[in-house]
């Protein structure tokens, strides 16, 4: 322990140091011993987050490994069945069409970020009421998930719904969308771009907004248009953003639950806008098969967790 | 200074064990305090409130109330189970009595209840009694393991104003309709009242989920065979019930479209005045109070047995296997569910049915609120109502794996016994897992 804050050595056999003296030997001990106490206040410190994180993340993760490989109804005691609960997720087209469906809706992913970037851009612009439009753009992002799912639902109504009203106002005649296995998943990916606009904008903006002025006005003299401006200097200072907005998507859209749950508390129809999340919450506490749903949340976790080792690769 | 850090930390802890060791003591410890926990509406807290007093008052025991919404209880629930923090008197239903038996959830009531002065199992619905009791093998039989909370009969019911209006005759409660009967009269009371070239009265509107049940069993089918080891869905009576109950909308149009349906529910149109006929269950009547129609219950329509048929619910109330005082807490349930007091005060709130057979005549007696025919109720409980299928299954993937895939059936794109034919196989493996996980949940003991 002490050594890693002992001061940094010179590369290589130093050249004989003098002996050192008596007093200097004694300082040492002395700042030693205070270190020691130093280390151990620092090891308290440490001990806290890392007890957290084996009692809260690694003692569920070792649970949910060793419940997969059972059959258990979260009540009487788990029976090892073996690799059972993964050769039925190989057969089960319910779980196939949940990820399908789950793969599907991330689609939405990257309309989402275009349109998020279409807007930092436009909020970016000197121009009235910039603050009035990011805050309503925002206002999504802060709303409660179940609150904002509800009046979507009512929206998405096939008579009464604003949506099939504005529409109508074009002379669209709109769908049901949510009773429609051909619109539901559209219907609710529509609702999480518009849930997860606000955020993407907010981080693009303040991208957006330490890009250096002179990178622009040197590519101005040098005669590139705005468009040239935009791919050769915007797109490339905004890749850290893009990065981490994809794979902070891509994690929590793999996850998408909530809408779900309460725009379609079925499914959907002919289990049309069932995510794996939603199948798994269905399978431990509707169908009482804890070991099967701790399996396909582990399968789902090794997913995302591939997914983005790959993004980072 | 370390040694004050290392003090105060020792305090701490000794605070949290301090605390950990009364919160401790707080459940179950003490004979004298009872946990309740069940699920309702503030009406139905109110009426058992005054019976909890009244427990109290007698017993000297004091009751502690955890009261959630429908929706929370069941998580909560588990969440206590699986902790360890069972309540002392909890509600469950039928289909998790063997499995909390299995695991020591509970614990059998038969002999307290049997010494309760305030109950007597022969002046309470055999149907309620025996939907909790369980030998070890099969449910339905030997020790009692719960009193019910309530029996839920599903009745069925019309709109006599709209009836008379259009001058049908009302049904009569003891000859019910035949299906092809009920169609005429569905048929003439489907009416474009506002002359726009589409109906706006129809004659009916079901659920399939909830109303299929009527017409599948009246025709002689069901869903499961008698040991609940093979689907029987497959079959030309049940075919002959589903196909009845999709023509409703797609051949003879007597209920609101699939579409209209979804707009406003069939519920909400039937509390309009727009719909004949109308599932109607006890829970429903305090709020149909104030329709402005006049309406009343009629048996369902009958298929090829001649008998009306349909589902009953029930929820129980029982007592914890780890409860310090099984006998205070026995005795609560038995005031819970067999008090005639009580039972009065769930009556006139109209919350249920009475839960006491003498009880319950005398109720459906009582001509000065609707509906008139109150007695349909009772005929639901004693004569012809059963239990839902997938009641004493392990779970119900099987029986929602017949409606996950049925809209195309509803919507005429598929015939019903092509359709069964193609869904019978798989409810079969779903029912098969939900057999083999039971066995393996019966061996861990």
């Amino acid at each position: 322990m002490t050594a890693t804050i002992a001061p940094p050595q010179p590369p290589g056999p130093p050249p004989a140091p003098p002996r050192p003296s008596r007093r200097d030997r004694s300082a040492r001990a002395c700042s030693n011993r205070l270190h020691r106490s130093e280390h151990r206040t620092a090891a308290l410190f440490i001990a806290l987050p890392v007890l957290g994180f084996a009692l809260f993340v690694l003692y569920p993760i070792g649970f949910a490994v060793v419940t997969s490989f059972t059959a258990w109804n979260g009540i009487t005691s788990p029976v090892f069945t073996g690799l059972d609960n993964y050769v039925r997720m190989i057969g089960d087209q319910y779980f196939w069409k949940s990820l399908g469906n789950t793969v599907y809706m991330m689609m939405a992913i990257p309309v989402g970020l275009l349109l998020s970037l279409v807007l930092a851009l436009a909020m970016n612009r000197r121009m009235r009421g910039t603050t009035f439009f990011r805050t309503i753009y925002y206002i999504p992002v802060i709303s409660s998930i179940a609150a904002i799912a509800i009046l979507w639902q009512w929206a998405y109504n096939g008579d009464f719904g604003l949506i099939n009203q504005a529409l109508g106002m074009v002379g669209i005649d709109g769908p049901n969308w949510l009773q429609n296995p051909a619109t539901s998943k559209l219907a609710i990916m529509i609702m999480a771009v518009w849930k997860g606009l606000g955020f993407s904008m907010l981080l693009y903006l303040a991208a957006l907004q330490s890009v250096p002025r002179q990178l622009y006005e040197a590519a101005a003299i040098d005669g590139a248009s705005t468009l040239q401006q935009f791919w050769a200097i915007t797109v490339p200072m905004l890749r850290p953003v893009t990065f981490f907005l994809v794979v902070t998507n891509i994690i929590g859209g793999a996850q998408i639950f909530v809408e779900v749950n309460i725009m379609t508390p079925d499914g959907g129809p002919e289990f049309s806008t069932a995510t794996i999340v939603w199948y798994i919450w269905r399978q431990a506490f509707e169908y009482l098969n804890m070991g099967y749903a701790t399996a396909i949340s582990l399968m789902l976790g090794l997913l995302v967790f591939v997914v983005t080792a790959l993004q980072f690769a | 200074m370390r040694h004050r850090v290392i003090r105060t930390a020792g305090v701490i802890a000794c605070l949290a064990a301090a605390a950990g060791g009364l919160a401790g003591c707080g459940r179950g410890g003490d004979p004298d305090t009872l946990t309740f926990m069940f699920r309702g509406s503030p009406a139905e807290e109110e009426a058992y409130t005054a019976a909890i007093e009244q427990f109290e008052e007698d017993t000297g025991v004091t009751v502690d109330i955890i009261m959630t919404t429908a929706d929370e209880y069941a998580t909560k629930l588990r969440a206590a189970i699986v902790g360890g923090q069972i309540p002392d008197v909890f509600y469950f239903d039928p289909g998790s009595v063997e499995s909390y038996v299995n695991s020591g959830v509970i614990q059998d009531i038969s002999g307290y209840i049997e010494d309760s002065d305030v109950v007597d199992l022969d002046e309470m619905w055999a149907y309620g009694v025996d939907s909790y009791r369980f030998d070890g093998e099969q449910l339905g039989q030997g020790p009692l393991y719960a009193l019910p909370k309530d029996v839920g009969p599903f009745s069925f019911g019309y709109n006599a104003t709209m009836l008379d209006e259009a001058g049908i005759e009302r049904p009569d409660p003891d000859d019910p309709y035949t299906w092809d009967e009920w169609l005429e009269v569905l048929e003439e009371v489907t009416q474009d009242l506002d002359g726009d070239g589409g109906p706006d009265q129809w004659g009916t509107g079901l659920n399939v989920v909830w109303n299929l049940q009527a017409f599948v069993w009246s025709n002689g089918g069901d869903w499961l065979d008698e040991d609940a080891a093979e689907v029987t869905v497959d079959t030309p009576e049940f075919a002959e019930a589903l196909q009845f109950f999709a023509d409703l909308d797609t051949v003879h149009g007597v209920t609101p479209s699939i579409a209209e349906a979804q707009t406003l529910d069939t519920y909400q149109r039937w509390m309009q005045g727009q719909i004949a006929f109308f599932p109607i269950a006890p829970w429903d009547v305090p709020i149909y109070q104030d329709l402005d129609f006049e309406w009343d219950l009629m048996p369902y329509p009958v298929g090829r047995t001649g008998e009306s048929a349909s589902w009953i619910g029930t929820l129980g109330i029982g007592v914890s296997a780890a409860t310090e005082n099984p006998e205070a807490a026995a005795e609560l349930v038995a005031y819970l569910s067999g008090d005639p007091d009580t039972q009065r005060h769930l009556v006139e709130a109209g919350i249920q049915i009475p839960n006491l057979v003498d009880m319950a005549y005398e109720y459906a007696e009582d001509d000065s609120t609707p509906p008139q025919n109150k007695e349909e109720f009772l005929r639901v409980v004693e004569d012809y109502g059963r239990a839902l299928p997938p009641t004493f299954t392990y779970n119900p993937q099987w029986y929602d794996e017949l409606y996950t895939n049925i809209q195309p059936v509803l919507e005429g794109r598929m015939t019903a016994e092509e359709y069964l034919a193609q869904a019978e196989p798989r409810m079969q493996d779903f029912l098969d897992m939900a057999n083999e996980q039971a066995e393996m949940s019966r061996g861990t003991e």
